[in-house]
């Protein structure tokens, strides 16, 4: 406290000073959907150059990739922003998957008659899809209600454990399904029992389920993603959020309700953990299955999180890049593999501890380069 | 528990605005707080003593929620707050500050302060995800409210730096403009001067009081700098292993053999 409230005749050069500090921003409602536009924009283009360009099996790793941006964007809002450890996030994209899986294979069964693919690009099929996808994004949420719940009273360690046993539980549960039905008459003769619990294949996976998904569909997830994310964090939102990954006491000193953004960051972030899940269900070449909801996914989410940094957007989207891509690079030292990986980490671990970025953005390293030299400083020291 | 319900219903000038009434609390067998009662006036300043472990801090955070007393109530202006969680009663108008700092190190200068917005703030989770015009016009109001209470106390240069990266003496000021943020009628200061140098704290003196007139609060101040108590405060209540030993202005604690007796250990029993 070197010197006490000043009078109130503020100086001149102070209010200069806040001026330029300030930069307002007027709102225009339609203004705020132009990044959206933008992402769909580009989600459009990669979708019809894409493949073109590069060939499908690159195209299918840059599929892979908007997929695990999405899951690493999403814990990261768990995770990394609100400081709560969860590893079960692969168990909130198996539910959704799965939810997403059986809407549009007995939906296209019911609706016309076949599991298969329905219409063109935005076509019928395209749209049953998208709306199981966020229907599975919703089943999702509302586990992450249930599963936020106890993060209310259990921290660390305690609660990893309620996650990562959450994720168990519906790997466990999936299992327990019957057989997928194959025929369209069986599916309508099917009775009420044959339907319930929903026979989603059992141990063996959910196979059969139409390939929907595309760069188009990815990467306006994706966009949505990042655009709900980013502009959580820099809301008052977002701030009560991070307050409680600082300082739980703190936080509730200045009034900052923290079972309510616990509970807040579990449904978003198993929101869009699920519709990813939905995405990654259609995916070509992918049969969704049980071991998906267990905890190796899980710790993958966890790891790009923590490579990424606490609460950068950017830091875990380049970490998801580098994480999906890298096994790819990888393919041909298959063996050495996990050799890489795992000392990656460990000098990550003794060289930069707070993850590529930090808790920055990637532009705050070119805007501010005075103040983020000495925040690394600070970092540093800590 | 609404700011609004409070301030509605008039109430007597000569009336207390926190009313403390015969609050305790125990942790197992041990008797923390007894039977602790406060009347703080409107724009008061009283200071809250005692040797180390008496109990001061637990009286905050019964006051502030952290702790739920076994008994007695707690009032503020008409509201009971008896119950209530941490965040109900800093929006309900009681606000403090930590002994050891609790600032949120990786947040910037600004954020500290802006945080208290999302208190009073209506714009949900559609509003910012949207970026409504209504989102940016409250965005801009906690912006503008934050800026100028960090210009007052002469941090505004300070803005966007880490919190961390204050020096302690700022970190202790941020603290107390952090709390301000949230628009208290009480603000309850747990030991502001400590580690601040002579100099340092003959400044924090001055600045309560002006606090205290400026920002129309009630300042409850736990402080172990006995020259800086008897200076600014009112009045002051001592507590020794729980208990309220005295209460009175100034002078009358200095002179109080129970007092004394407390801080310098002595036998009182006549036998």
């Amino acid at each position: 406290m070197a010197n006490g409230p000043s009078s109130s005749s503020t100086s001149t050069t102070s209010a200069s000073n806040r001026e330029q500090g300030r930069e307002q921003r007027t709102g225009n409602a339609w203004l705020g959907l132009l990044p959206i536009a933008g992402g769909l924009a580009i989600a459009a283009l990669m979708h019809f150059c894409l493949p073109g360009l590069i060939g499908q099996f690159y195209a299918r790793i840059v599929t892979d990739i908007g997929i695990t941006i999405v899951l690493a964007v999403s814990l990261n809002i768990v995770n990394g922003m609100t400081g709560q450890f969860s590893i079960g996030h692969a168990g909130f994209m198996t539910l959704g998957g799965y939810t997403a899986a059986t809407i549009t294979y007995y939906g296209s069964m019911f609706l016309w008659d076949s599991a298969g693919k329905h219409g063109g690009f935005l076509g019928s099929g395209e749209w049953l899809f998208i709306a199981s996808c966020v229907a599975g994004g919703l089943f999702s949420a509302l586990a992450g209600y249930i599963v936020g719940l106890p993060s209310l009273r259990l921290r660390g360690d305690y609660l990893a454990i309620v996650t990562l046993g959450f994720g168990e539980i519906v790997r466990v549960i999936l299992q327990q399904t019957g057989k997928t039905i194959d025929s369209v008459e069986e599916f309508k003769n099917a009775g009420w029992a044959q339907l319930i619990p929903p026979p989603v294949g059992g141990a063996v996976g959910f196979d059969g389920v139409p390939k929907y998904t595309n760069l188009f569909w990815v990467y306006a997830v994706l966009t949505i993603t990042i655009v709900v994310a980013y502009r959580l964090k820099g809301s008052s939102l977002g701030r009560a959020m991070i307050s409680v990954r600082e300082d739980e006491i703190a936080a509730q000193a200045m009034g900052v309700n923290i079972s309510r953004q616990k509970v807040l960051a579990f449904v978003m972030a198993a929101f869009f953990a699920g519709v990813a899940g939905g995405l990654f269900a259609h995916e070509r070449g992918v049969i969704i299955s049980p071991k998906d909801a267990g905890f190796q996914r899980s710790f993958d989410y966890v790891i790009m999180t923590v490579l990424g940094g606490r609460g950068s957007i950017t830091g875990v989207t380049l970490a998801a890049i580098l994480l999906t891509a890298l096994p790819e690079v990888l393919r041909d030292f298959e063996q050495y593999r996990l050799i890489v990986y795992s000392l990656l980490l460990i000098f990550m671990m003794i060289v930069r501890p707070q993850g590529l970025l930090g808790i920055h953005e990637i532009w705050n390293f070119w805007q501010r380069p005075k103040s983020s030299a000495r925040s690394a400083s600070q970092e540093a020291q800590a | 528990m609404s700011r609004s319900a409070t301030t509605s219903i008039a109430t007597p000038s000569t009336d207390a605005l926190l009313d403390v009434d015969q609050i305790g609390i125990s942790f197992g067998g041990l008797k923390a707080v007894q039977n602790f009662s406060l009347k703080l006036p409107r724009s008061g300043l009283f200071g809250l003593i005692g040797p180390n472990g008496a109990g001061k801090t637990t009286v905050f955070n019964l006051l502030t929620g952290v702790y739920q007393p076994d008994c007695g109530h707690i009032r503020l202006g008409s509201t009971q707050l008896g119950r209530g969680k941490p965040h109900e009663i800093t929006a309900a108008g009681i606000a403090r500050t930590f002994q050891n700092i609790r600032l949120f190190p990786n947040l910037t200068v600004l954020d500290n302060v802006r945080l208290a917005g999302q208190l009073r703030n209506s714009r949900g989770l559609l509003d910012t995800v949207l970026r409504t015009r209504g989102y940016h016009r409250e965005e801009n109001g906690l912006r503008e409210k934050a800026l100028n209470l960090l210009e007052i106390f002469e941090l505004q240069d300070r803005a966007e730096e880490l919190a961390s990266n204050l020096s302690y003496g700022h970190q202790r000021k941020l603290e107390i403009i952090r709390a301000l943020a949230t628009d208290p009628q009480v603000l309850l200061l747990d030991e502001p001067a400590a580690g601040l140098n002579p100099q340092e704290k003959r400044l924090l003196a001055q600045s309560i009081r002006q606090i205290r007139d400026r920002f129309q609060v009630a300042v409850l101040l736990i402080e172990h700098d006995m020259p800086l108590v008897m200076e600014i405060c009112e009045r002051i209540v001592v507590l020794d292993h729980g208990v309220t030993i005295c209460e009175g202005v100034p002078s009358e604690i200095q002179n109080d053999p129970r007092v004394i007796a407390a801080y310098l250990g002595g036998n009182l029993c006549p036998f």
